[in-house]
This record gives C-alpha cells, structure tokens and sequence, in this order.
C-alpha cells in the first residue's frame, strides 16, 4: 500500500470542479431538535399522566378543589394554532413560487395568531385560579404549559428570523430551506398543542 | 469552515498550505468553526471532570462502605451531595463530553465532510456545557444539589444539569445531521465506518431520550423552587438520573465503543470485519434495546419489574449484539495479520467490559420472574430465598462496568486516532498501563459492587448495614474506583504529554493501516479536512486500493511521516 499520495490526484477533476452539493441541513437539524423537544414534552406529559393516575386510584379528584379548567378557551386556542399551520405552510409555498409579498403576509398572519394564542392562555391562566404555590399538581399543570408556550416563542422566533431573511431575499423558489425548517419546528409546536389539549385540557 | 457557509476560494495551492493548520486567535477558540478545536476541547475537558467525577465517587464510595458511620460528611445529606456530583460528574461531565469530542472530530473525517454541519453550533454546544458544569460545582458548593440545604442552589443544580445535558443534545444533533446531510459522494449510510454508524446510533439515542431527563429536571425545579418539596427531601432528587443509570439504559454510553471496537479491529489486524451490514445491524438494536427503558421510564417507576416487556427483552437481549460483534471482530483477529498495540488491546477488553456488565445485568431478572412465575403458579415458587439484586448496589456494579468499558473504548479511540487528532501517537507503555487500570478497575468495582448486592446494600446507601459482610466488598469497590481514577489520570497525562510536545512528532502511516477514509488526508487534518471532496465506492476505500495514504504528519509537525516511529516513541517516552 502507498504510504503517500498528492490528495488531488484521487479526484476527478470534472468533480473537483463542480460546486458541493448542499443537502438540506438546516431541515434535518430542524427536524432532529423538533423530535428531540416533542420527546421532552411527551415526558412531561408522561409524569403527568402517571401521577393522576395514582391520585385518581386512591379515590381523591385529580385538579384541586375550586380549580376549573374551561374548554372554550383551549379549544379556541387549538383552532387558532390549527390555522397558524395553514398560514405558515403558504409562507413556504409562497416562497417556493418566488411570491415574497404573499410569503411574508402569511408570516405576519402565522405570527399573529401565535401571538393571539399566548394571549388566550394569559386569560386561560387567571380563569383557572390554580395557585402555583398552593398545590403540587400546578407545578405540573404550569411545567406543562408553560414548557409550551416557550416552545411557541421559540417558533415565533424561528419565524420572524426567516421572515426578515425572506425579505431580504436569502429564500426564493431555489433555497428556502430556512422557511421550510420554520415550517417544520411551527408545525412540530402546534402538534405538541394537540398532546397537551387532549391530555389537560380534555381529560383535565 | 461550517458547511452553511460559503467555501473558501481554492487557494490553488499545494497539499503543504493546505496542511497548515490555522494559527490561534481569540476568536477561533471561543468560536471555532472547526470541527477539530471543538473535538479536542470536549475530550480535555471531559477527561479533567471524568477525573474529578471518580475521585470523589471514590470518596463516596469509602463513605458509603463505612458502617461506623459518616466520617468524611457531616450527615446523610451531605453524603448524597458527595454521591450525586461524583455521578453527575463522570458521566455528564466527563465520559459524554469525551465520546462527542471523539465524534465530532472524527466522524466528519470519517465520512468525509469538510466539517461539521453547524460547526459554530457544535462550539456552542460546548461553552453551553462547560458553562453548566461549572455552575453545577458551583451549585455544590453552595449546598445545592440533592441533598442540598439551600432551595436557591438546588435550584442551580437543575438548571446546570440541564444545561449540560441540553448541551449533549444539542453537540449530538449537529453529529447526527453532519451524518445524515454531509457525507461524501459515494459515502452511503450502509458504507458508513463503523464508528460512524455507532456515532448515528448514539446522537439518536440522545436526541430522543435525554430530552425526557430534562423534562424530570424541569418539574423538580419547579417543585423545589415553589416549595412542593421540602428542603430536607432534597436527596430523593438523586433519582432524577436514574432513567439513564439503570440498565439496560445505561448500555447507550457503550454504543460508540461497538462502533470503535469494530474499527479498530479491522484496522490493527488489516482484516476489515467481514459481515458489515449483520455489523451495524447489531449496533442498531443494542440502541433500540437500550431505548427501551427510555420509554418504559416515561411513565411508570424505573424499577426493574417483569410487567415491563421493553425493559425485559431489553435486558434479555442486550448480551446478543455485543457477542454478535466481538465474533466478528474474532474472526478478524483470527483470520487477519494481529499487531498488539494498545487501541487493539483497549477496544477489546471494552466489548468484554460491555458484554460483561449485560450479562451480569440478566441477574436483576430472576426476582420479578420468580415473582411472575409466582403469580401464575402461586405457592410453586419460594420468595423468601429468591435473589433479590433490584435496589442494591446491583445497579452501581453495572454501571461501573459500562462506564470501564466507554472509558476503555475512549483510550482506545484516542490511541488510533491520536495521530489524526495531534499529530502524533500516544505513548504506548502509559497507554497499556491505564488500560489495565481501567479494565482492572472496571472488573474490580462492579465485581465489588454486586457483590454487596449480594448481601443486601442498600444501592443509594445512606443506610449502611454492616452485618452482611458489606464492607469487605465495599474495599474491592473503592479500589476498583480508584483505578479508574487511576486510568483517567494516565490518559490525561498521555494527552497532555502529546499537547505539550514532549513526545517527538512523526508516526507510521503503514504501521496503522487505517482503511477508512480519514486515514486519506493529513494528519491533523487540515482546515476543511480533505484539499477536494473525495468520492468513494466502497466502505473501506483505503484496503480497496481507491485512495491511497497522504502521509500521517501534517508540515506543521515537523516533516512526513516517518516508518515505523511509533514504537520508538513510545520507548523514549516512556
């Protein structure tokens, strides 16, 4: 075996002159730290599931006396990250059709419904009067939810950066990749909604 | 160079200005966008921590084998303190720090990558861990942790641990998408290194398991910052790791040694392991065993219990792949040309460490299937003399034979790669002498450790019982312990040596026969690893005569490699 060798004379030079290609990193890193915060978040929500279930076995009522969780708000808020969803993906769509003024209306849109559910679960929280410092079970309730809304500042966040970058014309129809990974984590959040929704606000 | 970013014009120069390695500034070390400065800092770091991390674990375990008593903490609080740093320490602080700096610079030489996907992201990853791990000595200090007296530092315990482990996650996440999305032309997944595909294995393993810790760690700060735990609980936070310090969970730490061991073995005996795809087969469901405690502890008591069908078969089974792999290593050796050299010596007694602590760990299963036996035929089986491990120190043996055999793959790993890494060979004599630490130790602390399973300690052991003739088996623990300390201290020596030059440069390139493709370019590597993308056709493109060797010494080390130095070296070292 040859112990040294000049590298370029191992590539071909139709290859060395070919630009690299450039896979979609930013989508599989999106998608690899999305599985990683839904993993998380199922945790959290596994925790919960096991500690009502003791409480609930021994007899005794899982959310404390007093405490009352409405549905309307949580429904709401679910629909209006339902429709967060839709807009965020027409953001891609329109960028992927080179359509920069609809692209970032619909990030303004997805973003302002972000914004109105952060809103809704402000007023969620002063209807519940669950005092976090009365009761164990708001640790949890409050853990939860507010691991969520963390993840939906980080989406808006995520959002607003590659809204400005498609503004200033880094994403059009050949790269948008960045728009995707955005579409990609907001969708991840907004699912992770739906756990949350059927698992405190449904089966309370 | 991060592979986000532009290329660098072709300089049009010749292999030498590309060898050169960049000179220091302020700004490349806080924020290096090479792969190969982040690697090396993870590994000193890791190596500096895992050493702290054993020498008080070593400290708590004389602690904990004393039955007269707290004589080095003052009460039982302390002692989990003592007991819980030692174990966040080595383990996140130490050996999972040293395995991602291992991966983060090899593996995007490995599969051929200029660097790694998000470099700055990966440096990030590591300020972010070493931020934390300082806090968390810190939050030590200051009676924090469990065990801790002061709710504001328990607190910093949480949010550290977290920090680091965030960290991990967020290091392994740039790995995992470098080897999904960077990978050469011809490098598919299935040509993949062995140490590659493990690496894959391993960042999966951590990006959807670790996260589930994190989440414990959340709901006990808040629990402790809103005052649902009392101040003097503290300690049962000591249980918040033992989602990943159960086996077989545990076992994730040993993935990267599989894929090592696989390498190295075809590299020492110039016989590549033959069955590559039953290979990496058997590295993938050693993972998913593993990760099946992940998600039996997602919702009900980490405790060994026969109901569990994941954590059972995961226990059940784990011993297969490790066995599947040493064979076909065995056969390399057997069939192939063997030269003892230290990372041959270290990856084998780390699959033996591994395969010994999964069979060990089949122990745990006679009480719940004596239990189970017993619910189905009642009054056939006799509880009272059943074996009873879960809850002992059973759990602590097993750990320290995982930890010996990740710490052996990284000795390993470190003497194969060293000339890649620094540029030149670790002393083979000290390296010998910390393998035989390590496994000695390993074997010597779990042996020790089950043993006083045997007789009833107590595994979180702040109620020491003497009369089942603990301590005599307590004393093998600590010694085992403390030769690991040993080891630690000999591999950061051997490095240290390397670094501060007083080894003579130069190492042979024929003497490794590496066959994998980070063998095809300087050693180190230079600033964006490879002068042109290489392409490959095979998953041993070196054996296959595709590419051929660029000399294993980089200018900057002071001329081309050199025949047959290695040895030499290793003589005037030691």
């Amino acid at each position: 075996m040859a112990v040294t060798t000049t590298p370029h004379d191992v590539i071909p030079a139709s290859y060395a002159e070919a630009p690299p290609a450039r896979p979609r990193l930013l989508v599989l890193a999106t998608s690899l730290a999305s599985a990683a915060m839904a993993m998380g978040f199922i945790g959290l929500h596994s925790v919960y599931i096991a500690d009502r279930a003791d409480r609930l076995a021994t007899g005794e009522r899982w959310l404390p006396d007093g405490v009352n969780i409405p549905l309307t708000q949580p429904n709401f808020m679910g629909l209006t990250l339902a429709f967060s969803v839709v807009t965020i993906w027409w953001a891609v769509s329109a960028t992927r059709s080179d359509d920069r003024a609809n692209s970032v209306l619909a990030f303004a849109i997805s973003l302002l419904f972000a914004f109105a559910y952060l809103a809704q679960t402000a007023y969620l929280f002063t209807i519940m009067e669950i005092e976090i410092l009365a009761d164990e079970r708001a640790v949890l309730l409050y853990g939860i939810i507010g691991t969520h809304l963390v993840m939906a500042v980080a989406a808006m966040v995520f959002a607003i950066v590659m809204a400005l970058r498609t503004i200033g014309g880094d994403y059009n129809s050949r790269d948008y990749e960045g728009v995707l990974s955005a579409a990609i984590f907001w969708t991840m959040m907004v699912a992770m909604y739906g756990v949350m929704w059927y698992v405190i606000y449904i089966t309370k | 160079m991060a592979l986000t970013e532009t290329r660098p014009a072709d300089t049009g120069s010749d292999g030498a200005d590309l060898a050169a390695l960049p000179s220091f500034t302020p700004d490349g070390f806080l924020g290096s966008v090479d792969h190969k400065p982040i690697g090396r800092m993870f590994v000193g770091g890791g190596i500096i921590f895992l050493l702290a991390g054993l020498v008080i674990g070593a400290i708590g375990a004389v602690e904990s084998f004393d039955g007269s008593g707290f004589q080095i903490a003052r009460d039982a609080d302390e002692f989990a303190q003592i007991w819980s740093i030692s174990r966040d320490l080595a383990v996140f602080g130490g050996l999972v720090p040293i395995l991602i700096g291992i991966g983060l610079y090899i593996v995007p030489l490995q599969i051929g990558a200029p660097s790694l996907a998000f470099a700055r992201g990966a440096s990030g990853a590591f300020w972010t861990w070493l931020l934390g791990t300082g806090l968390l000595i810190v939050a030590y200090l200051l009676n924090g942790g469990p065990g801790g007296g002061r709710r504001d530092f328990v607190v910093l315990w949480a949010c550290s641990l977290a920090m680091m482990i965030g960290a991990a996650v967020w290091a392994l996440i740039v790995l995992a998408s470098t080897i999904l999305g960077a990978r050469t032309v011809g490098m598919t997944m299935d040509r993949m290194p062995f140490t590659s595909w493990a690496y894959f294995m391993f960042s999966l393993h951590a990006i959807f398991s670790l996260p589930i810790v994190m989440g414990e760690l959340l709901l006990a700060l808040l629990r402790v910052r809103y005052g649902h735990l009392d101040i003097t609980e503290t300690a049962s936070l000591t249980g918040v790791l033992d989602g990943v310090g159960l086996a077989p969970s545990i076992y994730w730490l040993g993935l990267p040694a599989l894929g090592v061991a696989a390498d190295v073995i075809g590299a020492h005996t110039g016989f590549p392991i033959l069955q590559r795809r039953l290979t990496m087969v058997a590295i993938t469901v050693f993972q998913l065993l593993a990760f099946g405690q992940d998600l039996v502890g997602m919702a009900t008591e980490r405790t060994i219990d026969f109901d569990n069908v994941l954590l059972v078969v995961g226990l059940l089974a784990a011993p297969l792949p490790v066995v599947a792999i040493l064979g076909l290593g065995g056969n390399s050796l057997r069939q192939g040309t063997l030269r003892v050299k230290a990372a041959l010596v270290a990856v084998l007694l780390s699959g033996l460490l591994l395969l010994a602590a999964t069979v060990v760990s089949l122990l745990g299963l006679v009480e719940p299937v004596m239990g189970y036996l017993d619910e189905l035929f009642p009054g056939s089986v006799d509880m009272t003399n059943s074996l009873v491990l879960n809850g002992t120190t059973f759990h602590e043996g097993i750990r320290g034979l995982v930890m010996a055999a990740a710490l052996l793959a990284v000795i390993g790993a470190l003497h194969h790669w060293a000339p890649k890494i620094w540029g030149r060979s670790l002393a083979e004599p000290m390296g010998l002498l910390s393998i035989a630490l390590a496994a000695g130790g390993g074997l010597v602390w779990g042996l020790g450790e089950v043993g006083a399973g045997f007789a009833d300690q107590p595994w979180y052991p702040a109620s020491v019982d003497t009369t089942g003739g603990q301590e005599a088996f307590g004393v093998i623990a600590i010694l085992g312990i403390a030769l690991l300390a040993g080891s630690a201290a000999l591999v950061g020596g051997n490095v240290v040596s390397v670094v501060a030059g007083r080894k003579p440069a130069g190492t042979s390139a024929a003497d490794w026969s590496g066959l994998t493709l980070e063998w095809a370019t300087a050693s180190p590597p230079p600033l964006g690893n490879f002068p042109a993308p290489p392409i490959v056709s095979s998953a041993t493109p070196l054996a296959d005569g595709e590419l051929a060797y660029d000399g294993l010494t980089s200018e900057s080390d002071g001329g081309a490699g050199s025949e047959d130095t290695s040895e030499d070296d290793a003589g005037e070292e030691s």
